[in-house]
């Protein structure tokens, strides 16, 4: 019984693995470590209601687990972070790119919204769900959800604008 | 959707990068995973001695409680009794005048009689009298009225202080 759950569980986080890092990356306006730590706790979170949500829709439950963390540790100051002797490996030496590039703009764009506007900007940009769905995620009202949305689009609009305009 | 929002979309998506889920995020996962059980097993169980407890203790106080309520009627009885006669003495002196008299009358043959008449009980009071009547003539308003005609009551125990002597009477 252990085994099937475990099994299934593995199934879908290698499957989905990639997919949720780049959510909740974007959801921490691009900050790598939290973004791991975010899915690992949404994870574990996931493992324990596998049971109940695996025949169902287990992504819409880490999505929603993965929302809801990011926007409250988003209010903290300190995420249990340690000095270590010798740092983690940043970028591949692949990621010299225009892409890297883009992804950075976009991350620090990103970063400057609240944690609200940022995940409502995902959810219906990203992950292109209805406002139905986005505010179930958020946890609030449709209207809220879409107004989340629409003020964060127009402050991304601002900030990428201003990044792309030519100085002089 | 406008234009903006079409490369904002576009934009969200081309910047995923591929990361594949390797072994050592499998262990990590899995030791979290091992850890949450564990610390809920440790809430389960410290919840629930909690509520064993608690449970215990307020079944061990509810008996006490509701025993408690019922002797609350005789307690008054020896807390009277005792100490606050005294002070109720003129109050309490109601129901039976006797023992004003009593009083006097004990100290009236003690002082009077000396070491002759009885045995027993006055012969203890006796020696103290001389001193202690006197001192207790000024303290207290009772000797001041000694009618020393009824002598009979000799009987009124051997009361050595003040305090005892209204219980003495009371008892009677």
């Amino acid at each position: 019984m252990e085994q099937v759950r475990a099994d299934g569980f593995d199934e879908f986080v290698a499957a989905r693995w990639s997919a949720l890092l780049h959510v909740a990356r974007l959801l921490t306006g691009g900050d790598r470590q939290r973004a791991e730590d975010l899915v690992q706790e949404a994870l574990v979170k996931l493992w324990f209601a596998w049971p109940k949500v695996a025949e169902q829709a287990p992504e819409a439950y880490v999505r929603t687990v993965l929302v809801r963390m990011a926007a409250r540790s988003a209010k903290r100051r300190w995420w249990g972070e340690r000095p270590v002797e010798q740092l983690p490996d940043r970028a591949d030496p692949g990621d010299v790119s225009s892409t890297v590039a883009e992804r950075s703009r976009l991350e620090a764009a990103l970063a400057l919204l609240s944690a609200k506007q940022r995940a409502a900007v995902v959810l219906r940009y990203y992950e292109d769900l209805p406002e139905a769905q986005v505010a179930q995620a958020l946890g609030c009202p449709v209207g809220t959800a879409r107004s989340h949305a629409s003020r964060g689009v127009a402050r991304l609009r601002q900030i990428l604008s201003d990044a792309v305009r030519p100085v002089g | 959707m406008d234009d903006f929002e079409r490369d904002l979309s576009r934009l969200l998506r081309d910047t995923q990068q591929h990361t594949p889920y390797e072994p050592e995020h499998r262990q990590r996962l899995h030791a979290g995973i091992r850890s949450r059980r564990r610390s809920r097993l440790l809430w389960k169980a410290g919840g629930s001695a909690v509520a064993v407890a608690g449970l215990s203790v307020g079944l061990a106080l509810l008996p006490n409680m509701l025993t408690r309520a019922q002797p609350a009627d005789h307690r008054p009885q020896p807390a009277t009794s005792s100490t606050p006669s005294q002070d109720s003495e003129p109050t309490s002196d109601s129901p039976d005048p006797s023992t004003t008299p009593t009083r006097p009358e004990s100290s009236a043959p003690a002082t009077t009689t000396g070491g002759s008449t009885p045995p027993g009980g006055p012969s203890t009071t006796i020696s103290p009298t001389p001193t202690a009547t006197a001192s207790e003539s000024r303290t207290t308003s009772a000797p001041p009225t000694p009618p020393p005609s009824p002598t009979p009551t000799t009987a009124p125990p051997s009361p050595l202080e003040e305090t005892q002597e209204p219980s003495a009477s009371a008892t009677e």
